[in-house]
This record gives C-alpha cells, structure tokens and sequence, in this order.
C-alpha cells in the first residue's frame, strides 16, 4: 500500500511536468488544428538552453549555491530558457508553419516531422550523442510523511507547474489577448472580421506553448539531472497522450490529462515480471510503460476520442 | 531553328535530311560516350573473344549469353529508338534546343556516372537537371519565349501520310545504324592500327559494317509500326459528330480542343506526330525497354563498366530494392487512400519476425518443431505469401481502431502502434530472443543456383522480381474499382461514403494492403541480413519510408520509386560517402569536416542525416507538396490549378454556329 502512494507522489511531480508540455500541445491544437509534432523537441530544446544558461554563469553540476544566489540563478535560467523556447516556437511556426496554413493536413503535419528531426538533430550537435548532466542546484531534501517519502525537488516541480498553470488559466479567461485566443480557436475567420490579429495572435500562443515547454524542461532537468537529445520525442508523445487522454483544445484537460498520465505510468512500473512466474508483463511493468501509454491513447481515441473534459464535435461536411 | 512544319503534308527530302541530322546527332553522341568512351566496345569485344576462345576468356558461358544479348537488346534499342524519333518527330523545336537536352539529360550523366560511379554520378545528375530546369525557365521567361501550344500540330493521317512516315522511320533507322555502322568502323581501323584490336576481331567488324545497315532497316520498319499506333485515327477514334463538317480530321481535332489546356497536354503527349517526341509515350516505351535490359543484365555488366567492387555494389541495390518496396506499399496507405501512417515499420517488422521465427533454430524453440534447413530454405517462397497475408491481418488489427479518426489522430495511433510492435518483439523474448535478436536465419533456394549470405546476386534478381511484381500490383489495384474507392475517401470521406463507398471496408483493405507488401518487403529483409533484431525498427524507420513517398510523390508510383531510390541514397550512401571521403587526410573533405567539427564537436556527417531529411521535408512542403514526380491529379490538386491558361479563343465564338456547340461539351 505505500509502494502505491509513494508511486502516486511520484506520479504526481512527473505527471506536472507532462501536464505542462500537454498544455503546449492542447494550445497549438487548439488554435490552427495542428499536432506539432515539434513541441516535445522544443522542450528538449530547452533543457539544452537550461544547461548553457547556467554554464554561461558558471554553474555546473559540482556547484552549490545558496540563498539569493541559488533563486536568482534559478530564476535566470528558468526564465532564460523559457524564452529561448519561445523565440524558438515563434520562429518555427514563422517558417515551417505559416506558409502551409491553408495547405490539405497532409502538409503541415509532414513539415511538422520534419521541424522535429531538424531540432532533434540540432540538439544533437550542439550538446554531443551522450547523455549532458543537469547541474542539480536545488538541494535534495527528504520530507517524510509515514513511510512515504517526498523530496524538495518534486515540490518544487509540483509548485512551479501549480504557479505556471493558474497564470496560464488566468491569462485565456481574464486578459484581452486571452479572449482574442479563444475567439481564434473557435473560429478563425470571425475572429478576423471581429478584428483581431490572427497571425500576431497564433505568434503568441505558440510563445506561450513553447515558454511553457522551456519552464518544463527546466524543472525536468532539476528532477532527472540530465538529458539527451531524443528525449523530446519520447516525452512528447507521453505528453501528447495526456492532452488527449484530457481533451485537445482544453486548458483544464491537458492539466488535468498530465497528472494522470504520471500516476499511470508511475503505477505501471509496479507490475510484476512474469518471467519470475505468476501475473504480470514479461520484464516487469517498467519496461512496458511506452506501450501501456500508447494502448491508453489508442483506447481513448477509439472509445472517447473528445477526451475527458471535451466536448463532442460532430465532423461538419 | 524552327520549321513552320505541318505534319499533315508530306515532308520534302530537304526536311527530312533535317530531322534526320539533328536526331541522328542526338542520339549517336550519348551511343558513342557509352560505346567508345565507356565501356561498350569493352563489353562487345570481350564477349566476342569468349565467344571465339572459350578457353582464354575469363567470362563462362552463362555470363557471356547474358552480356551477347545485352549488347543485341541495348543495340537495337537504340537504333530503333532514333528511327522513331524520326518518324515522329514534327520539326517544330529546334535542332540546338534537343541537342542541349541530350546533352544535358544523357551525356552528361554518363560522364558523371563514369567517374564517380552510379548513385553519385545519378545524385549529381539530379542536382544539374535541376538547375538546368531553373535557368531554362528563367531564360524562357526573360527572352519571353513560350512553347507553341501542342494543339496546332495535331492532325490526323491519312494513308499517304501515313506511308510517309513509315518511309521516314526506315530511313531514319538505315541512315542512323549507317552513320554508326562507318564512326565504329573507323574507330576500330584506329585501334587495329595502333595494335590494340586483335585481328581476329576484323572479321567481325567487317560484319558488323556489313550487319548494322541491315539491321537499321528492319528495325525502322518496326518503329514505324509502332509510331503508326499512336497516330490519331482517321475515322471515329473519338466519336465525332455526323456530318457537322465534310473533313475528318477538325472533327476529332476538336474534340481534343475542347478539352482544358491541360488535359490537351497530357492528351497530345501520346499523340504521332509529336512536337516533343522524347517525351512522347512511345519514347517512354524505349526508355523502359533500356532500363528493363540494364537493371536484368546488370550484374553480369558491372565488374566491365565500374570495376571492381560488384558484389558490394549489389549487395547495397539489394538493400535498396526493399525500400522501394516499402515506399511501394506506404503509398497505398498514404498516397491512395490518404491515411497517414507513421507506424508502417510496425507491419516490416512483423514479416521479418515471421521469417526470422520459421527459418531459423527459433522455429525450435518456439514451436518445437525440429529445424531443417534445407527444407526451410525452399518453404521461404511459399512463406512470402504467408508473412504476406499474417502483415496484412496484422494490418486490419491495427487499422480497425483507427476508423473513425481524422488525418492528426490517425497519424498518431498508427505512430503508437509503430512504437508498441518493436517493444512487444523486444520484450517476448520467450519467443523472439528479445533484444539479441534472432540470427541464422536461412536463405531461400533456387533449383541450380548456390545461395547464401555471401551471394548478392540471386538477392539482386530475386528484388528485381519482387518490385517487378509489386508495381504490376500496385498499378492494378490503382486502377481498380478498390483503387479509385481509395482515392474518393482520400479527398472527401463523406462524399465518398454518401456515394455508397464501404468506408470501413475500403480503409481496412488500404491498411491490409499496405502491409502485405512491407511483410513481403520484410521477409526479403530478414533473409537477406540472416538475422532481425528490435533495433532494426524504430519510428525513424517510419519517418524515412514517409519521407520516400512524400519526396518523390504522393500517390504516384514512378514517383514514389524515385522517391525510394533518393532517400535511400541519401541515407545510406551519400552521407557514409562523405564520411569516409572526409576520414582521408589527403581529401578535401577533411578539411571541410575539421573546420565543422570546431564549432560543433559532435557532427559528423553520419549524425546529420534527420537534419538533412527534416529540411528536405520542411522544404518539399512549402515550396513543391506534390513531390518530385507529380502525380497529374495532385499536381492539379495542390497548386488550385493556377497553370491552367485562359482559352481566349473560345470566347469570342458568337452562339448558334458549330463551334459554339463544342463549348458546352464538359469534358
């Protein structure tokens, strides 16, 4: 029973971090109905951006900081990759993206694979085929509460994805810009005639999409202590899951579809090992978490495609 | 050099020596690059000394039938081939613009293929036919020189003309072998004088001289016939209206005018006479005769025209024989029935895990049935059906969930599934040895020929056979009622269900298709390599076979060939080329690669392939979505049909004469 809750915490502080790339997804989505494929690679993209930053202020893996000095490197790099994920999305969707707008699917989905190898390989070079260490500056702290363990750094991604979460749903239900993105995931075409700026609109929510993605690999980073260049396609797809799993096009769901999916997968690596005899998956659950996740993604597309929170759409001729 | 030409007259001796010169010129320089520069004369005289002295020749006598019919085949196609240019052709582009695209499209390939052997040569060719279109254009476009419309020309033959250009094919073919004849003739006295040609070999190039005239004359006969079938008939080959007019001819003229520009164009491209003959229809037969005799006698041409090094070059066109196969069945799925399918490595795999699990000791241990190798090795053929139809289940399993789902989401189960299917194989090792893979896995057997890991050509013939087959596949299901159910849900689901299109059943049947042919494709695989193993399939695999079918062309198989051919190049051999050019100190290209790798210390040129592949999809969509080799639907499809010209002419006829009534025929 405390395996169980402990995996659930554990599921917790992933799960923020897939509800935050999720968001990414859900908003893209929502907005210009296409899955960006390219997204899960933003967010690796920005751990790469995490990492520079800190180098570029003298941080590495064997340094300490503390107090002031530890927020305001914190702060810098967090926000500092927040932005370069940002600056990344709205140029990509400036060159890959805008040119196909009014293309068939095909297109932009197939130019989106491609924004993804791009960057995929991008990373490659630029941070070398093996794994870069994060530097772990948030210093490692067991709270216990019973028998289950919490560290500082899974509340700290928890909290952080908590703040980033509620300014999010904050700025679509309250601000100008907010309404103007929700009037263009509706309809596009009236929210034209309404006046607003589609184009400078969608530059937008793919600035945020992406910033959240740059914030999330920052706090991946704290939480795992180092990445690779492919992580972003396995993550995104993860996370893809959850935007569906909660209902594409929907803030809430996608948030909401992230925690899940971390307690799911989280749950899943309690599965026994078959080849040990009795119930369970050959290797043991862990190395069938992939798959357990795709199966979930199949089945809700097949049996509730809308998602939890969703609504049903029927397909207009 | 423009001749105001009109085929319905029969061509005066004056023009016909001009047709004669300019064809014949344009055809002998790329004979003659690959006869005298090249390796043909290599290729005739050795056969003919194995032929005289068995015993001094290295080649034996399965070999030198092979390369006796080759050059007879190549041979006669080409002198055929000039005689019905000849006959064909109308006169009305000039002598210097052919000749430019001779040189451009034939000679100059050869030359690179020459030197820089085939994928590379090929690559480059690419490259400056590429450039070559672009400034062709831009020129055009400057000097405002636009093509005469193809329409003008057309007219219908009746029987004197008729014999005209039959009399026309024959000269043409005896002038043209002639000319060849003597230049051969001349060469070889050049050579014997300078005691390089055997004497034995005189009597046969007195032969020849005497041969090829003859030769000349009765294929010119045959391209005559051949040119003749294609000519627009004289009487009601469409039908026409009775009595509207006296002539036959404007009656079936004008049925092609009332056709768009377009389809005029397409139409009057099959057509005799032919203002464009090398890119005729009946040309397109000569061209696919070539390379029909090239890709068969291929292995026995090699070590002659490239050296040595054969059994590693085939062994590589085996490999690539596969993708073909691959981008093949993908573009059912994707191309003809419009479901984007990221996760096709899923159903490879499956078809290569059959084989590797019957042919090898795993049959063993999986189902306790004892190994025999010979008996496996001839149960391999009826296996290709088998694994075939288990990938094509497979298919339907895995595409029934995906019914309901539109393009995103349909792409990204099936890139689910594609990720599920290699970790189910790694992770049953009970049965699939998981992640050391399967190895020994048997070669098939073929009455009289030895065949194992290490002989690459029954591998090459075998693909050969293989992608034979599957293009007649493809090319029937294209056309078939099932093919054009495909293409109707690919451009409107409801339309085509509301027009009483099974849309369950017609994209179960894409899926299903698809498969069959990667688990033919995977089989062929898992035979070749002798073993399978979970890394071999992964989503990047996807991406490469979705990019084989959207580089080349969505939907069109030629295309998507192609398509197959380049990315494999591109994948297997021209970034490894580079990297091995740039690990040779002495090479430019390690300059290039050392000055890179300051910047970034991870590149190589091995590790850039996704770059490379990711910025050729990026740009193929936005500046060219319908592939290299346009299908003519898509082409029209996705440029909103902004080449179609405005038919002025057609505006300005006032209602109640004959012509009026030809503009409310719809075509």
């Amino acid at each position: 029973m405390t395996l169980f809750v402990q995996e659930l915490v554990v599921g917790l502080a992933t799960g923020a971090i897939y509800a935050l790339i999720a968001l990414g997804y859900t908003m893209v989505y929502g907005i210009i109905e296409l899955i960006n494929f390219a997204h899960g690679d933003i967010f690796m993209m920005g751990t790469l951006f995490c990492i520079s930053i800190m180098n570029l202020m003298g941080v590495t893996t064997t340094s300490h900081p503390t107090g002031w000095a530890l927020i305001s490197i914190m702060l810098v790099s967090c926000l500092g990759g927040m932005l370069g994920c940002a600056i990344l999305g709205v140029v990509i969707e400036r060159i890959a993206y805008r040119p196909l707008r009014n293309a068939p699917r095909l297109a932009p989905l197939i130019s989106a694979i491609g924004v993804s190898l791009v960057l995929e390989n991008v990373g490659l070079l630029w941070k070398g085929i093996n794994y870069v260490s994060f530097p772990q500056i948030f210093p490692q702290v067991y709270y216990y509460i019973g028998p289950i363990s919490i560290t500082s750094v899974n509340i700290l991604v928890i909290v952080i994805s908590l703040i980033l979460m509620v300014a999010l749903q904050w700025m679509v239900s309250s601000t100008r810009i907010g309404r103007a993105m929700r009037a263009v995931a509706q309809d596009r075409e009236a929210a034209a005639l309404m006046g607003v700026n589609v184009d400078r609109i969608i530059a937008i929510t793919f600035f945020i999409g992406a910033a959240l993605a740059g914030a999330a690999g920052f706090i991946y980073g704290l939480q795992y202590g180092s990445t690779i260049f492919y992580i972003g396609f396995q993550l995104g797809l993860i996370a893809f899951t959850a935007a569906v799993l909660g209902g594409i096009g929907n803030l809430v769901g996608a948030m909401l579809g992230g925690v899940l999916i971390g307690v799911i997968s989280a749950l899943a690596s309690l599965i026994p090992d078959s080849n040990n005899g009795g119930f369970g998956l050959p290797h043991g659950g862990a190395a069938w978490t992939e798959a357990i996740i795709f199966a979930i993604l199949i089945l809700i597309l097949v049996f509730r495609p809308s998602g939890l929170l969703g609504q049903q759409t029927p397909e207009k001729v | 050099m423009s001749m105001p030409v009109s085929a319905a007259a029969l061509l005066p001796a004056r023009q016909t020596r001009t047709l004669l010169i300019k064809w014949t010129v344009a055809l002998l320089v790329p004979l003659i690059v690959f006869t005298f520069i090249w390796s043909g004369e290599a290729i005739v005289n050795t056969t003919l000394l194995g032929i005289i002295s068995p015993a001094s020749s290295n080649y034996d006598t399965p070999t030198l039938i092979q390369l006796s019919l080759f050059i007879l085949l190549f041979y006669a196609a080409a002198i055929a081939f000039a005689a019905y240019l000849i006959a064909v052709d109308t006169g009305r582009r000039g002598m210097l613009e052919v000749w430019l695209d001779v040189l451009i499209f034939a000679v100059i390939p050869l030359f690179l293929v020459m030197t820089l052997g085939l994928i590379i040569g090929l690559a480059l060719s690419a490259l400056i036919w590429g450039i070559y279109f672009y400034v062709r254009n831009l020129v055009r476009k400057m000097a405002h020189i636009t093509p005469p419309p193809p329409l003008q020309n057309l007219a219908v033959l009746n029987a004197e003309q008729r014999a005209a250009l039959k009399r026309r094919a024959v000269e043409g073919g005896f002038w043209f072998a002639t000319v060849f004849a003597v230049l051969w003739l001349v060469v070889d006295l050049i050579f014997f004088f300078s005691g390089t040609l055997p004497v034995i070999l005189l009597i046969w190039v007195a032969l020849r001289t005497i041969l090829l005239p003859v030769a000349g004359y009765f294929l010119g006969r045959l391209s005559g016939t051949i040119a003749l079938r294609r000519a627009l008939p004289a009487k009601g080959g469409k039908s026409g209206e009775n009595g509207a007019d006296g002539s036959d001819s404007t009656i079936s003229k004008r049925e092609l005018e009332v056709l768009s520009t377009t389809r005029a164009r397409e139409e009057a491209k099959d057509l005799v006479p032919n203002d464009l003959p090398l890119r005729s229809a009946g040309a397109q037969r000569f061209f696919m005769v070539l390379l029909v005799v090239f890709l068969l006698f291929y292995p026995v041409l090699d070590p002659i025209l490239f050296g040595s090094g054969t059994n590693g070059r085939l062994a590589g066109y085996g490999d690539a024989g596969f993708y073909v196969i691959l981008a093949l069945g993908l573009n059912i799925v994707v191309g003809f029935a419009g479901l984007l399918d990221l996760g096709y490595v899923a159903f490879f795999a499956i078809g290569a895990y059959v084989w590797g699990m019957v042919g090898s000791t795993q049959l063993n241990y999986v189902f306790n049935i004892p190994f025999n190798a010979t008996l496996m090795s001839w149960l391999f053929w009826p296996f290709l059906i088998v694994a075939a139809l288990i990938a094509a289940l497979w298919g339907v399993l895995l595409g029934a969930p995906t019914l309901r789902l539109r393009g995103d989401y349909l792409a990204i189960v099936t890139l689910g599934f594609g990720e599920i299917v290699p970790v189910v194989f790694l992770e049953m090792d009970k049965y699939t040895n998981g992640a050391n893979g399967i190895v020994g896995v048997q070669s098939p057997s073929f009455p009289g020929v030895i065949w194992s890991l290490i002989t690459p050509i029954p591998y090459y013939y075998l693909i050969l056979v293989l992608i034979g087959l599957t293009i007649l596949a493809n090319i029937r299901l294209r056309d078939s009622r099932l093919g054009r159910a495909w293409i109707a849900i690919r451009e409107d689901e409801i339309a085509a269900a509301s027009s009483g299109v099974n849309l369950v059943r017609t994209k179960l049947f894409a899926f299903a298709s698809g498969a069959f042919f990667s688990g033919i494709a995977g089989m062929y695989h898992a035979a070749k390599l002798g073993g399978v193993s979970p890394d071999n399939f992964s989503f990047g695999d996807s991406v490469i076979y979705l990019a084989m079918v959207v580089i080349g062309g969505i939907g069109n198989i030629p295309g998507v060939i192609v398509g197959a051919l380049v990315v494999y190049s591109i994948n297997e051999f021209i970034l490894a080329q580079l990297d091995t050019l740039a690990a040779d100190p002495t090479n430019f290209m390690h300059t290039v690669l050392v000055a890179i790798t300051h910047v970034f210390p991870a590149f190589t040129f091995g590790n850039i392939r996704n770059l490379v592949f990711g910025i050729i999809l990026i740009v193929i969509m936005i500046f060219r979505p319908e592939g290299l080799i346009p299908s003519a639907r898509r082409r029209r499809e996705l440029r909103h049909g902004n080449d179609e010209e405005v038919e002025v002419g057609s505006l300005d006829v006032p209602p109640g004469t004959p012509a009026f009534e030809s503009e409310v025929h719809v075509e």
